[in-house]
């Protein structure tokens, strides 16, 4: 602890007013309130550090949830992002430097663009934010994407894809149509499931009351585009309906599910399916059954080469969702809206320095404070810099 | 700062700098914020005291006696909430050290007295989300908040959630206050080694707090979130991992044993020093050894999940390292044996718990190497055997030091002295009261008896029955050292300076000190001599010469 010598005038030699009584001077003051916040920034890296364990516990775990999803997120905004935040990291040193060379107007102006990034990080941010709770790409329970992370339309289970498609189930056993069974983990949007695919004879229907009856009117694609109101097929956006990736296996029996064209404009339209049970795929593999590794030689009999990496991929973006997908956006939301927080928390620490430069409070002997958020703001950077690739570049 | 009371030359101390409840509520001073906290703690002590009387009464025979199963269940773990997150954690470092460590590094004050109030009424802020907790029905999950119960529960998980989360910051704020106090606010002269015992073991342990504790934060974080966003990290519903949310407690929560314990060795190593007469045995040893305690505290937690189904490899890795954690806690208890050897042993109140923590935290300690051999835990996993072990170390050990550590400041801080033989008296009542209460557990733990449970078979009744008595023995006596410690507060005889003749800085700032502490820089001795020190009083010491050249100062580091 070096004293202080300089006591001259200043009470206890201190040559800002800022600087607090039971410090020596202003360069313990300044010391001590740098280890604390490297102390602070530790505490930060520990704090987001369980949710980097839970990413890459699940990753290992389920890598094909990964792969699948990272389509769902838009590498242009996450690199827009990145290059927002370096952007803004650069100014917030600036602004340490100007503050340390009490120019005021520098550190005015820094400050400012260190705001307006922050600020833009946040407004690119809620666009992709609004656009994923709009589609249902959401966490957890509420994960119910309208499509596939390749961009093809999927039954939801809540039917909430307003404007776009929506779904009907036809249960063959009851013989009527119903939203029964399109509850949470009753559909099965597996396509590799044989059964219901094939065979399917389309029929319109119209709702009677409560129930939908059958006018036996069968139609085609077209047709179904205009009795929907569309017009004209090519402005649909999605397919009038879709029969081949979306079977649906309801707990009292098979059924199908249809997707068509805009629900909520013709609420009384329906579409009834008829379908006769596909023949499986293909001939069972006869090693199928055996537990553990194949034995020598079962690819060299049954032929078929394994898909690679890349291939798998493309299906699974294109099919449905692999099991427990809500996983991804768990932790993506969960890292992402953690760093959010820190970033409003930084556009408030900001705000408040803007406030104390224009008022004229920082000097070079007393800048601790612009030092400190410049440190906060370099973290976030950072942890936003282990964000992106490692959820926006899943290869 | 006000300076009206300035009569006699003398400053005012820092009770007499400004008066009325808002000077206390806005204050900055660390010995105002430590006592507020101790109020706080001593409270919350009672709180939990009464919970775990309910909880030995309701077990004082099989079947029935006071309440119902879910109320009992309730019962233990608002009792192991308060004392965990309440009592214990911020018992040594927030209250003692708040009052005391400042003024042991002869600093006018902690680094970051703002943050220090503000790490008060976090504290304040998490009591009052458990009291609401405990308002709208209590939780039922044990302390733990174990994944997925903690989910499907219907009692108040959230507001108990987010107390601990609270809680979590006011710790790892305190810890960061005392990092910097310890490096920036040294004296000149005053090394790493000159350090008293007790700044290392706060030292260490604020290493533990912000490290750990923001784990501890961002997991029950999640939890609170998936709770009322169901957002299934942890819930195996939606394809999350529960047995993660245990990984993540215990990294926090195996540290946050440390935590607690640590602080307490270092309030033993002072006492044990001061009434020996004799320097302390081993002084670096004790000093890392703390450290090296805090740094293995975080590679140990996988023992708490043994049986949770963990990979067996890590089952192993885990057991290998928790025998290490063996080996800085022997060398403590070595040490201050070693220290008491060939002393001149003064049974003084904080003595005496200085002496029965050297006897539960051995029993504490040894105990949990049986806990930590893989076959032996697979059967003593979650019986009464645990229960004994780990009250042993936490309450046998912290809390016993905690009160050592109360009445061996008390006089310093309130400048008044506790009544020194129902001080003795209720430090022997403490002593038998808890043996008798934890003994019999670890002998009805071996043969079976598995923990939290609400009834049990009839053999196990006598076990019972002597634990229940033995937690009226201690409660009565922990009640009545808050009485007599509130009583003496206005009433007790007026302390000196140095009323046992110890000999780091606190003891020559005036008794109760001033705002700053000091009104003359503290002069630096050397570190645990007593040789100068002399007896003038039963409880008055007064150094009687300078020591040969000032070779303490000359010590001076140079790392300032």
């Amino acid at each position: 602890m070096s004293q202080s010598h300089d006591h001259d005038g200043h009470g206890h030699g201190h040559g800002s007013r800022f600087i607090q009584h039971h410090y020596d001077d202003a360069q313990h003051q300044f010391d001590s309130g740098k280890l604390g916040i490297w102390l602070f920034l530790a505490q930060e890296i520990l704090f987001f550090s369980a949710l980097f364990v839970a990413y890459i516990l699940y990753r290992s775990h389920r890598p094909e949830i990964y792969a699948y999803a990272h389509y769902y997120l838009d590498v242009k905004f996450g690199a827009i992002n990145t290059a927002v935040l370096i952007a803004s990291s650069l100014t917030a040193a600036w602004a340490v430097r100007c503050a340390q060379l009490g120019q005021r107007r520098g550190l005015i102006l820094n400050l400012s663009l260190t705001l307006l990034c922050a600020f833009a990080f946040l407004g690119i941010k809620y666009v992709e934010y609004s656009h994923k709770i709009h589609e249902g790409i959401l966490y957890g329970a509420k994960f119910d994407p309208c499509v596939s992370s390749g961009g093809s339309p999927l039954v939801t289970k809540r039917n909430h894809c307003d404007g776009t498609k929506s779904s009907v189930v036809w249960d063959k056993l009851a013989a009527k149509a119903s939203e029964g069974c399109l509850e949470s983990a009753k559909i099965d949007q597996d396509a590799s499931t044989p059964g219901l695919q094939a065979k399917c004879v389309v029929t319109e229907l119209r709702r009677n009351g409560a129930a939908f009856e059958p006018t036996g009117k069968t139609f085609d694609e077209c047709a179904a585009s205009a009795l929907l109101g569309h017009g004209k097929a090519k402005d649909v956006k999605y397919p009038c309906y879709t029969l081949s990736l979306q079977p649906a296996v309801c707990p009292k029996g098979p059924a199908a599910l249809v997707l068509y064209g805009d629900h909520t404009k013709r609420p009384d339209v329906g579409i009834k399916v008829e379908c006769e049970p596909s023949p499986p795929a293909k001939e069972a593999d006869p090693f199928a059954e055996a537990a553990g590794p194949a034995p020598l030689g079962t690819r060299a009999l049954t032929g078929v080469e394994p898909p690679t990496k890349h291939e798998l991929n493309e299906r699974f973006a294109a099919g449905p969702p692999p099991p427990n997908t809500n996983m991804f956006f768990s932790i993506y939301f969960a890292m992402t809206g953690l760093h959010g927080i820190h970033v409003l928390a930084g556009v408030v620490v900001f705000l408040w320095l803007l406030f104390r430069a224009i008022r004229g409070d920082f000097t070079p002997d007393y800048f601790g404070p612009v030092d400190y958020a410049a440190l906060y703001w370099h973290i976030v950077d950072l942890i936003w810099i282990f964000l992106f690739p490692l959820l926006y570049l899943i290869h | 700062m006000a300076t009206n009371h300035e009569t006699s030359g003398h400053e005012p101390n820092f009770y007499e700098v400004k008066r009325g409840l808002k000077s206390w509520l806005y204050t900055l001073d660390h010995k105002r914020i430590g006592l507020m906290y101790l109020w706080g703690i001593l409270g919350s002590l009672l709180l939990g005291g009464a919970f775990a009387l309910l909880v030995r009464i309701e077990l004082f025979s099989p079947g029935q006696d006071i309440v119902g199963q879910d109320r009992y269940n309730q019962f233990f773990t608002l009792h192991g909430a308060v004392m965990v997150f309440l009592v214990i954690v911020p018992g040594i470092p927030a209250a003692l050290g708040n009052m005391i460590m400042p003024i042991q590094l002869g600093a006018p004050d902690v680094a970051f007295p703002k943050l220090n109030l503000t790490s008060f009424y976090f504290w304040c802020i998490g009591a009052t989300l458990l009291l609401v907790s405990i308002a709208m029905g209590a939780v039922d999950t044990g302390w733990t908040f174990y994944t997925p119960y903690s989910l499907q529960t219907p009692t108040a998980v959230l507001p108990a959630v987010m107390g601990v989360f609270v809680l979590g910051f006011s710790s790892i704020f305190t810890g960061l206050n005392f990092l910097v106090t310890v490096h920036k606010f040294r004296p000149q002269g005053m090394g790493w080694f000159q350090l008293p015992l007790n700044v290392w073991a706060l030292y260490a342990t604020a290493i533990m707090q912000i490290l750990a504790t923001p784990v501890l934060g961002i997991t029950v974080l999640l939890l609170f979130v998936e709770t009322f966003m169901k957002i299934g990290i942890f819930d195996p519903q939606l394809g999350g991992d529960p047995v993660l949310f245990q990984h993540f407690f215990w990294f926090y929560s195996h540290p946050a044993v440390y935590i607690m314990i640590i602080p307490g060795m270092g309030v033993i190593s002072e006492l044990m020093t001061t009434f020996s007469r004799k320097p302390v045995f081993g002084y670096r040893f004790i000093a890392y050894s703390s450290v090296s305690l805090a740094l293995l505290s975080f590679l140990v937690w996988g023992h708490h999940m043994f049986v949770s189904g963990q990979s067996r490899l890590a089952t192993m890795v885990f057991s290998a390292l928790t025998f290490t954690v063996g080996i800085p806690s022997a060398i403590k208890v070595f040490n201050w044996t070693a220290t008491l050897y060939k002393g001149d042993i003064r049974l003084k109140t904080p003595m005496l718990y200085a002496l029965s923590f050297l006897l539960l935290f051995t029993i504490g300690g040894l105990t949990g190497l049986f806990l930590g051999i893989l076959a032996v835990d697979v059967h003593l996993h979650d019986t009464y055997f645990v229960v004994a072990h780990f009250h042993y170390v936490m309450m046998g050990s912290t809390l016993v030091a905690f009160l050592g550590g109360l009445h061996y400041w008390w006089p310093k801080i309130s400048g008044r002295m506790y009544p020194e033989r129902l001080g003795q008296l209720c430090a022997v009542g403490v002593f038998f009261g808890f043996n008798l209460t934890f003994l019999p557990q670890f002998v009805m733990g071996s043969r079976g008896m598995p923990r939290r449970y609400w009834d049990y078979d009839p053999e196990f009744t006598i076990f019972h029955q002597l634990s229940t008595v033995g937690a009226f023995v201690l409660g009565i006596s922990l009640f009545v050292v808050v009485c007599y410690t509130l009583w003496s507060a206005k009433n007790g005889p007026r302390a000196t300076v140095n009323p046992w003749g110890a000999t780091t800085l606190e003891w020559q700032a005036p008794t109760p000190p001033t705002l700053y502490n000091f009104e003359t820089p503290p002069e630096l001795h050397e570190l645990y001599n007593y040789d100068d020190l002399e007896q003038v009083a039963d409880v008055e010491w007064v150094r009687v010469s300078k020591p040969e050249g000032a070779d303490a100062v000359a010590k001076s580091s140079a790392d300032h």
